[in-house]
């Protein structure tokens, strides 16, 4: 093997590890951003392909997410035509401080989703399915209606009630992680 | 400043709206003017709207797990691997692509799985083998290291690309697109499908551009020799050395110690201008066709090599007589059958279900605009294959972005899948082959599939031979029948549909070959000497 090939493996091998580990936190970026999952993950296709494009400018050491969070919001403003037709838009400077707090929260979104998985598990299961059923690939809040037997505005209700729910739990699983005595 | 509870009631609510897609204008107005005003509101809503990207993370996990039973939840969620398990995969499609590689599933590993096959022995003329012998028909697998005394041999890859060895040869067949020629000489037939075959030796690399080319290799280096077309030569042994282009009737020599012109080419040339007469590999194959250009009412004619088959004929199962016009529309060629999500038909296919190879060629069109829930199923039917758990396979297009690209060949079998890499979704029309081979009932023998489309081999997955999914009892009923436009469940189609257009159904009782998959979908037929051996 030549020694160009040697180095486009090995710049393959590091880009393809920092996707694999960072990619759920890329897509979190986007979809804050752009809140419907075919969209984003429209989006987070395309900045997939930018970055590898532009993976020689990455600078080893330096924050990934951060780097690849600032091409997607390339991405997105780019696409500010696409979305314009979508229910969901905020005005620039709107995007730009939602896209500003959510590059500063990355850390912590992780956490986060690494605490929803126990919380999760805490449901009843009838809940629990009503949640998974909604954010199937595919489905959505009708199917878990229909699936569930609730009419659409109890699912919806249901639903807006276990994601409060969801959300204390994580906050509160966060909390108790801390270390103790942290705050002095 | 803090928010206070009804506040944060109230921006759930706007999340949650948001979220599920039913924003007023009011709520957009007032939500916009929170989160421009309030870092604390800005943050409540990056947390509200990161938990609802996990969910739909976590949830694609069951999804993936339990593709095809109503879900058990709480008996298949594997929350903490949803990452491991999905996210390289979409990474690696992704990387894939861009670097440009061939074969989703054809990715060469550093240590070649046993009894992954990668291509076939078509043909031969008094071949003495070194290696343990292959007689017409065997497989080769990938890593297969194969080695000629004297006499010829033709190795067909499941690329398309044909390589014909003659005389005291050392091949090594490193995957449907590649070989290494050690020593000795090879000749590559590579078919446009076949582009971007690569042989290699220890002087050169040559990369075939649309061309039938050959290569003698000795100790010191290998002579490239083009017939037909271009190629491109990299010289591996000289640092530095810049790839070449050679055209017809262009020849070079590759060694250590540069790249020189080849002596006597014009003998040379000759010798490999003369034919080569090999025994030529026919199989007998029982070849069932539906065109969907003749129909009987709600029944369209199945034939098998041209001979009317009434047993396989395909009934429409239609929900009002008034559909009936619906579901005829242009096809590829001819008439082509309509799926609208309500629509769906089924026929015999006689062995479909069993541990045999069989390979489903058809064309398809989907719309440019099908909705994600459209995808299920252009063509599936039932197995009597304990490894299998006697689940179905299904050819579907995919509609899990977590799992591979949207809207590409997906076959899904027993617990496993295959994905191509072109995207159906597109209102053109494709040709699609699956060369399905279960193996037997062994949990030592894998299903591969093999996935075509426009005739370019798009992926080649082996799946170890071990039941992936939860079994199903087998129900006699759905033996040997093949559904198109619904998905199945262990007694009978469910409403998940397929919603385009199929035209031109075949059904062949063996993996067909390449060249036989780019026959199907140009002439419509197979090659003449295969249908000659129908039995």
């Amino acid at each position: 093997m030549n020694r160009d090939a040697m180095t486009e493996t090995d710049s393959r091998k590091r880009l393809m590890a920092l996707m694999t580990r960072h990619q759920r936190q890329i897509f979190a970026y986007i979809y804050t951003l752009v809140p419907d999952r075919h969209d984003a993950e429209d989006l987070l296709q395309e900045t997939s392909l930018v970055i590898c494009e532009k993976f020689d400018e990455f600078r080893p050491g330096s924050d990934f997410v951060a780097w690849a969070c600032q091409i997607a919001w390339w991405r997105i403003r780019y696409s500010r035509q696409k979305f314009a037709r979508s229910k969901v838009i905020f005005d620039d400077e709107v995007l730009a401080k939602v896209a500003q707090t959510a590059g500063e929260m990355a850390v912590e979104l992780d956490a986060r989703h690494e605490a929803l998985a126990s919380c999760l598990k805490k449901l009843a299961p009838r809940d629990r399915e009503l949640v998974l059923t909604r954010y199937e690939p595919g489905s959505g809040v009708a199917e878990a209606a229909k699936r569930s037997g609730r009419t659409m505005d109890a699912a919806y209700k249901a639903l807006n009630r276990l994601r409060k729910l969801l959300h204390d739990c994580v906050t509160h699983e966060l909390a108790t992680q801390q270390p103790q005595g942290g705050a002095a | 400043m803090n928010l206070s509870d009804p506040e944060v009631l109230e921006l759930n609510e706007l999340c949650g709206a948001v979220v599920d897609g039913r924003f007023t204008e009011a709520q957009r107005a007032r939500l916009e003017r929170w989160l421009e005003e309030s870092h604390e509101a800005r943050g409540h809503y990056v947390r509200a709207l990161g938990q609802s990207a996990s969910l739909h993370g976590y949830a694609a996990e069951v999804h993936a797990e339990a593709p095809e039973a109503p879900v058990a939840l709480a008996k298949s969620m594997r929350y903490a691997l949803w990452w491991t398990a999905v996210v390289p995969a979409a990474a690696a499609w992704v990387i894939g692509l861009f670097f440009g590689e061939r074969g989703a599933g054809d990715d060469p590993g550093p240590t070649p799985r046993p009894s992954e096959f990668v291509g076939q022995v078509t043909a031969a003329k008094t071949v003495q083998w070194i290696s343990p012998p292959l007689p017409a028909g065997a497989h080769v697998r990938k890593g297969q290291k194969l080695e000629l005394a004297s006499g010829a041999a033709e190795i067909t890859l499941d690329s398309g690309a044909r390589v014909v060895l003659s005389g005291a040869v050392e091949l090594e067949i490193n995957s449907a697109w590649e070989a290494s020629l050690r020593r000795g000489t090879l000749k590559a037939t590579v078919p446009p499908e076949a582009v971007g075959f690569r042989v290699s030796n220890a002087a050169v690399e040559v990369v075939d551009l649309g061309t039938e080319f050959a290569m003698v290799a000795d100790a010191h280096g290998a002579e490239v020799f083009v017939l037909k077309g271009e190629v491109a030569a990299a010289p591996r042994a000289s640092p530095g050395g810049e790839t070449i282009l050679l055209r017809e009737k262009e020849s070079r020599r590759f060694a250590a110690t540069g790249v020189s012109d080849v002596s006597d080419s014009v003998r040379k040339f000759a010798r490999f201008a003369e034919p080569l007469q090999l025994s030529r590999l026919m199989l007998a194959t029982r070849l069932v066709h539906w065109s969907f250009d003749e129909a009987d009412g709600d029944v369209f004619r199945a034939e098998v090599s041209g001979a009317r088959a009434e047993d396989s004929d395909a009934k429409l199962q239609l929900l009002t007589m008034t559909e009936r016009a619906a579901v005829r529309a242009a096809g590829r060629r001819g008439a082509a059958v309509r799926f609208d999500g309500r629509t769906y038909a089924r026929a015999m296919a006689p062995g479909i279900s069993g541990t045999a190879p069989h390979t489903v060629s058809f064309w398809v069109r989907v719309p440019e605009d099908a909705p994600l829930s459209d995808a299920y199923s252009m063509v599936t039917w039932a197995t009597k294959n304990k490894k299998l758990g006697n689940r179905h396979v299904g050819i579907n297009w995919n509609r899990d972005r977590t799992e591979g690209p949207l809207g590409v060949l997906r076959t899904d079998f027993g617990g496993g899948h295959a994905f191509g890499s072109t995207s159906l979704r597109d209102g053109r029309w494709h040709h699609i082959a699956v060369c399905f081979s279960p193996g037997d009932d062994s949990a030592d023998t894998p299903v591969q599939v093999r996935q075509y489309v426009d005739g370019c081999l798009e992926s080649s997955t082996v799946i170890p031979g071990r039941n992936r999914a939860p079994a199903v009892e087998e129900n006699a009923a759905m033996n040997d029948v093949v559904w198109l436009g619904r998905r199945i469940g262990p007694s009978g189609p469910l409403a998940d549909h397929f919603r385009g257009e199929i035209d031109e159904l075949f059904i062949a009782d063996r993996a067909l070959e390449p060249q036989e998959i780019v026959s199907l979908m140009n002439e419509n037929l197979l090659p003449i000497t295969i249908v000659a051996a129908h039995r």
